[in-house]
């Protein structure tokens, strides 16, 4: 309860600062449209040159990117670490964390959330909802349920996996800039997996496991029943890797070094 | 001309220090170009050309734009962000050098280095998994030699203008995304830039963008050869000249603004 | 009872040296040489409810790695630490709950929105029920006199100011302890003043226990009876201010001021059987005689001196606790 409470204390702190700087909001959620379009343009100029993608249709493709949108908005605006090495371990922001009696991986959260990327779900379900109409897809009343468990399994996937590598800094000895980079592999999850050959698939699978963001959980809305088993494992690897990283996390605080040593 | 090639060295060992992300960074740009080679594999699904581009060119066009954006991608604007908001840049500004010069330097330091430790063993890595093709023509690898540093300088300074915007934006986070954005995009780094629709590139021809990594990607691959080379290096070198106004105009203006706040 | 139990405190750091030079840094990308650097070197000591103690030293002694193992910040590699009897690093969420922090280079505060929202956002972080709250703030706020720069975002404060906010902020939930690193460093005289009196204040009216570093010995010696001092990781002294200059602070300095002209070489003909030597400041004809603590060869020095020359002025110096400070780090502590 205690979390609950300070979670909306930071909301409104965030609202009041972020109010201030007004102009900043509309540049960014201008950048985060454009991000957003790049990437459906991408899916459009390739479709020009070809009717389907290992059997998969041009909506389909389009449908699997709307839907990724919705998990990758929500992981966006609660777990902007992607700079936590810089700021937190090179700066001895960390110190200041420790001190204070919340836990820290969710101090570091409520500190550095960007509520404004929610609005990429919005998008996520235009582009869901458009492709979806032309695709002619039909739903179960149970459905939009589903479509929250989905995406909440995916939220935790892609947080499990980034606070797994933002703990790296707690045992590496410089800083990284491996954070960006995975932002990219991130992207491969969104189109079917079975284009890639057996290792990247693993790879997306298990090890990072990026597709039960994107294209796993769409199946089951576009009625890929060969995947179905794969959707419904979302929340459960979403669990697992969520689980996880906190306990790494738990484990690098131990290791943390303090700023200037 | 000593203190930046000096720069250019602390940047090399700077670069080296950090190995971790050395080796992951190899690590990830070849899953990346291994994605990617998958993915247009799908897409020309048993096609043998897309816009005079065979599977195998494409493949290859892939691997080079990832190495070659090692080399001239740098964060130079987002440092240069970070100097103006903590007032450090009024420091740089009465030490005896160029400011924006020695920023090039750094970003050059910074390119060399991942050239020759990660652009040039992650290729070889890459071609070993993958079936790329290599030119056997002298010429082309010259042009294509001549044609990165000049993606560098275009892309470098777009970074320099982006950078010197926080001084009249003071926040410009999502700026500079957004020019990073639209960067991978419209310079053919996803795609190439024939694969867009014919009334884009019509527009994208009278844009810098192109020659950040198109114009070499497409000449590694010997898409581009002779005259049609040539053609894109004269691009590209028209835009480094034509930039070097803006950054410079831009400059002056933020160096008064700075005088007038005092940093 | 005791606040902070510390026994056989240890830290290592493993610190990676690099090779010069390019080729260096190359060998470096595949091997490194580490090297074992113990900070903290196996320390112990006790610290008791409401006591105030300045924990002193040079750069890199070692300071701030132990306030940051006794806050719960880091890990000790080995040893056992004891405050307000829990382990800091175990129980750190609840730990941290009965200390507060003030790091005099880093802001506790939220840097774009008003000290009074920060406090208001720590109380429920703190979970301070609002009686509380109010009845212990209205009095620290008056105290410090913050009152005015309650709704101005941190940035637009000085340094001072915002000092003086951080100190109340460690103070929102009224904590037992209070740990305070360098934090009068860069401020001016009378925000200085101020600060010792209020931290006086709170320690008697709540007996809380502060542990103070700092480099500004006035500070110690106006708020701690004792002080623990410590050199590349191990204590070289721990116990009484007083006795401290008792112990190391050699001899008296008498200046004298003269009306007339004085020589040299004369007043240390007058004095020569006595443990005295003279020097002069040429700038300001200020002779000084530099003895013992026996008091009565003071009185002789004065005596002899007074009866051969004209006297404008007339002082008495004792060592300061910095020159003592200086001097014990310059000759060791053997």
């Amino acid at each position: 309860m205690f979390y609950v409470r300070m979670f909306f204390q930071y909301v409104a702190q965030y609202m009041k600062t972020r109010l201030e700087y007004r102009a900043d909001l509309v540049v960014e959620l201008f950048s985060d449209l454009l991000f957003q379009a790049v990437n459906l343009i991408f899916i459009l100029v390739v479709f020009d040159h070809t009717e389907f993608l290992n059997g998969w249709s041009r909506d389909e493709i389009i449908f699997i990117y709307g839907f990724f949108l919705v998990p990758f908005a929500l992981f966006s605006s609660f777990f902007n670490i992607w700079d936590f090495n810089e700021r937190y371990i090179v700066k001895g922001e960390m110190d200041r964390i420790l001190t204070r009696p919340i836990h820290s991986l969710f101090q570091v959260i409520l500190e550095r959330m960007e509520l404004e990327s929610l609005f990429g779900a919005v998008t996520g379900l235009a582009v869901m909802f458009y492709a979806g109409s032309r695709l002619n897809l039909e739903f179960n009343w149970y459905d939009p349920l589903l479509f929250v468990v989905l995406v909440l399994g995916g939220v935790l996937v892609y947080a499990g996996i980034f606070v797994m590598i933002a703990c790296i800094s707690f045992w590496a000895d410089a800083r990284t800039s491996i954070m960006p980079m995975m932002y990219n592999i991130g992207n491969y999850g969104r189109y079917p997996v079975d284009i890639y050959n057996k290792a990247i698939r693993f790879v997306l699978t298990w090890i990072l496991p990026f597709a039960f963001v994107g294209v796993y959980p769409a199946a089951y809305f576009l009625g890929r029943e060969e995947w179905y088993g794969y959707s419904y494992m979302t929340p459960v690897i979403g669990i697992v890797f969520f689980t996880l990283s906190v306990f790494i996390w738990n484990e690098g605080v131990k290791r943390y070094r303090g700023a200037g040593n | 001309m000593d203190k930046y090639l000096e720069m250019i060295r602390i940047r090399f060992l700077m670069m080296l220090a950090y190995r971790t992300n050395y080796y992951t960074g190899i690590l990830i740009y070849s899953i990346n170009i291994g994605a990617y080679y998958f993915l247009w594999n799908a897409i020309y699904g048993g096609k043998s050309e897309i816009e005079g581009l065979s599977a195998l060119q494409m493949t290859t066009y892939v691997a080079v734009a990832w190495m070659a954006r090692a080399f001239y991608f740098n964060n130079i604007d987002r440092e240069m962000a970070m100097e103006i908001k903590e007032g450090k840049v009024a420091v740089e500004l009465i030490r005896p050098y160029n400011y924006l010069g020695m920023k090039t330097m750094q970003g050059l330091g910074e390119g060399i280095f991942r050239l020759f430790f990660f652009s040039v063993p992650g290729m070889l890595i890459v071609a070993l998994i993958f079936p790329l093709e290599f030119s056997a023509d002298f010429t082309t690898w010259v042009l294509f030699a001549v044609s990165i540093v000049l993606s560098f300088f275009i892309n470098t300074q777009l970074n320099l203008l982006t950078g010197i915007t926080t001084f009249f934006l003071y926040n410009n986070t999502g700026l500079i995304r957004a020019k990073r954005v639209l960067i991978d995009l419209f310079s053919g780094l996803l795609l190439p830039i024939s694969f867009f629709p014919g009334w884009s590139q019509e527009i994208m021809k009278y844009l810098p963008f192109q020659g950040i990594s198109y114009i070499p990607s497409m000449i590694f691959t010997n898409g581009f050869t002779g005259s049609q080379a040539m053609e894109g290096l004269l691009l590209q070198a028209a835009w480094v000249l034509i930039l070097i106004i803006p950054v410079q105009v831009l400059w002056v203006i933020a160096k008064k603004q700075l005088i007038i706040q005092g940093g | 009872m005791n606040a902070i139990e510390v026994n056989g405190l240890r830290k290592e750091f493993k610190a990676y040296s690099s090779r010069s030079g390019l080729s260096g840094a190359f060998r470096d990308l595949f091997t490194r040489n580490y090297k074992i650097v113990p900070a903290v070197n196996d320390i112990s000591f006790n610290v008791k409810q409401g006591e105030m103690v300045g924990y002193i030293g040079e750069n890199g002694a070692g300071k701030s790695t132990t306030i940051k193992m006794l806050t719960g910040i880091l890990t000790p590699t080995t040893g056992g630490i004891i405050v307000n009897g829990m382990n800091p690093h175990k129980e750190r969420e609840r730990f941290v709950q009965t200390i507060g922090v003030v790091f005099g280079q880093r802001s506790q505060l939220w840097w774009d929105i008003a000290v009074q929202e920060s406090f208001r956002l720590l109380k429920k972080v703190y979970k301070v029920s609002d009686a509380h709250y109010n009845e212990h703030m209205d009095h620290v706020i008056k105290t410090l006199d913050i009152e005015p720069l309650l709704d101005k975002p941190v940035r637009k404060l000085s340094l001072g100011q915002r000092m003086r906010c951080e100190l109340a902020a460690a103070l929102i939930h009224n904590p037992p302890l209070l740990f305070l690193d360098e934090p009068t460093i860069g401020l001016d005289v009378l925000v200085k003043l101020k600060i010792r009196e209020f931290l006086k204040e709170i320690n008697e009216k709540y007996n809380t226990t502060i542990l103070l570093t700092t480099h500004d010995l006035t500070d110690i010696e106006a708020l701690c009876e004792r002080v623990i001092m410590l050199d590349e990781g191990n204590i070289i002294y721990d116990g009484a201010l007083k006795s401290l200059k008792e112990k190391w602070g050699e001899g008296k300095e008498i200046s004298f001021e003269f009306l007339e002209k004085a020589d040299l070489q004369h007043l240390e003909a007058l004095t020569n059987d006595l443990e005295a030597k003279w020097e002069l400041d040429e700038k300001d004809q200020i002779f000084t005689a530099v003895t013992g603590d026996d008091e009565e060869a003071v009185s002789q020095i004065i005596a002899r001196t007074v009866a051969a020359y004209k006297v404008r002025d007339v002082k008495i110096n004792e060592p300061s606790t910095e020159e003592i400070i200086r001097n014990i780090y310059e000759k060791g502590m053997a």
